[in-house]
Order: C-alpha cells, then structure tokens, then sequence
C-alpha cells in the first residue's frame, strides 16, 4: 500500500492552464497569515544567523541590501529637490506597511532643521514590518534588518533627491520608532 | 492629540517610565512617590513605557496603535480560553 502523509485540511484540486493574467491566487486569510508568518521566522532567523556569521558586518550587507531597493523604488517615482515633496513621495514609495510622519517636540517650530549645508528632519515610524517581523522572532530592536530600513529609506532619498542621506535611529519602541534624516546638500 | 492616564494605584513608582522615556514625558512626583505626566504633547506614541512598566499603569488613548500582525491569533485564541 501506497504510503500517504496525513493531514487535517483536505487538498484543493483544480484545473490549471497557462494564462497572461491571473486573476486569483487562491487562498482565504488564514493562508496569507500563515504564509506571513513564515516568511516572517525565516527573515528573522536569517538576520540572526548573519549576525552570528558576519557580526558587525551584518549591518552593513543588509544596509546595501535596503539601499539598492530604495534605489529602485525611487525610480518610480518623480524626481524633486524639495523636501516636503519628497517626504510625501517616500511616503507613496514605503506605502502603509511602514506608515511614518514627520516629527517635532513641541518647543520646535519647524519640521526640519538647517545645519550649515545639511537639512535634519524627524521622522516617526509608526507602522513597520521590520519590527513585527523582529517581535514574531523575539530579536531585538536597532539589529541588522533596523538597517534594511535604513538603507531602504536612504536609498529612495537619494534617488528622489539626487543627493547624499543618513538615517540615525534615535528611538525605538514598540509601537513606533523615532529616526532622524540628514540630508546633504551638494554632496553626491 | 495624546492622551495619558496614570493609574495611581498600580503604579509602584520605580521610575522605570521615566527613565526611559526619551522625550521627558514623565516626572516623578516625590510627595506621592508615583509617575505624573508633564509634556503629553512630546508624546510620540512609542509606547516603551508599557513596556517596561511592571504594573501596566498606563493608558494611551487617542494613539495610532501599529498593526500587530505578527500576532499568531491560533495561539492567542487558545490562551483566551485558558486565561
């Protein structure tokens, strides 16, 4: 007899051709929640042993990593060299998986900061995948894949912007983490 | 616009809140040895505070609440029920 693996969920069966454009993935709620979930563990257990291969140099694969699909997604959008504009194209170009704003305590009047040749703003990340993905596995917080944020940020900046960014991570919690942007004039 | 609210009660004032907060939203009120709030308006929402409180003394209300979506609502379904 022809051994067969058991399984509590009964397999779909269906027909299947070639077609230009699907228009179903199958599926209901429950399979993209699995499916997140273990992307999710394997994203985190990757980060994790890449730290324990590379150490500090984990920061840095990942940061390019980040960087160069900043730089693509960038390419989508309009380019611009005002601030504000780009801020709202960042935006567009992060979408609501990291949902973020700019930021400023109250005794500051002004978004952004000018320091000599470079532009400073706050921003306020408050949805984040990165983070989830970081609670799912229990790893903490300004790790290596903070930096695929990171570079993910910067690399869209420069492509937007046409110049030099830096992202620091001031704060991080668990329900959104405070980051500062620098940008630089005339150095690209 | 935040609103915070300090359960007088739990709180054990360890000052863990305000020692972590980075934006200074918290004091310590040394006659009631307890939390106060005194900048709500820097508040950004992190949320540190509940988590390194070891009372849950606080509420944030009118907060955008991140999508949570590592939750695993199999298992949270299970420990409602043993809980």
């Amino acid at each position: 007899m022809e051994y067969q693996i058991e399984r509590e969920e009964k397999e779909v069966l269906g027909d299947f051709k070639p077609e230009l454009i699907p228009d179903a993935c199958g599926g209901g709620i429950d399979d993209y929640e699995e499916a997140l979930h273990v992307l999710m563990k394997f994203v985190g257990s990757m980060s994790s042993a890449l730290e324990q291969v590379s150490g500090r140099g984990a920061n840095a694969i990942v940061y390019q990593a980040g960087k160069r699909m900043g730089h693509e997604a960038g390419k989508m959008v309009e380019k611009t060299d005002d601030l504000e504009k780009a801020m709202q194209e960042l935006s567009e170009i992060l979408g609501v998986e990291f949902f973020f704003d700019m930021w400023k305590p109250t005794n500051q009047t002004e978004y952004t900061i000018e320091k000599g040749n470079e532009t400073v703003v706050k921003l306020i990340f408050r949805d984040c995948v990165v983070r989830q993905t970081l609670r799912r596995t229990g790893l903490p917080q300004k790790g290596p894949l903070c930096y695929l944020l990171y570079g993910y940020t910067v690399g869209a900046v420069e492509e937007v912007m046409g110049i030099k960014g830096k992202l620091d991570i001031d704060h991080v919690g668990p329900n959104a983490c405070l980051k500062t942007l620098t940008i630089k004039w005339g150095g690209k | 616009m935040v609103k915070i609210e300090i359960d007088e009660d739990a709180c054990v004032g360890c000052g863990s809140c305000v020692d972590d907060c980075p934006n200074d939203v918290y004091e310590m009120d040394e006659e009631k040895n307890k939390t106060k709030v005194v900048k709500e308006d820097d508040c950004m929402a992190c949320l540190s505070c509940h988590e390194i409180c070891p009372a849950e003394a606080m509420e944030h209300k009118n907060i955008h609440v991140a999508k949570r979506l590592y939750i695993d609502r199999k298992v949270s379904g299970i420990l409602k029920k043993i809980i």
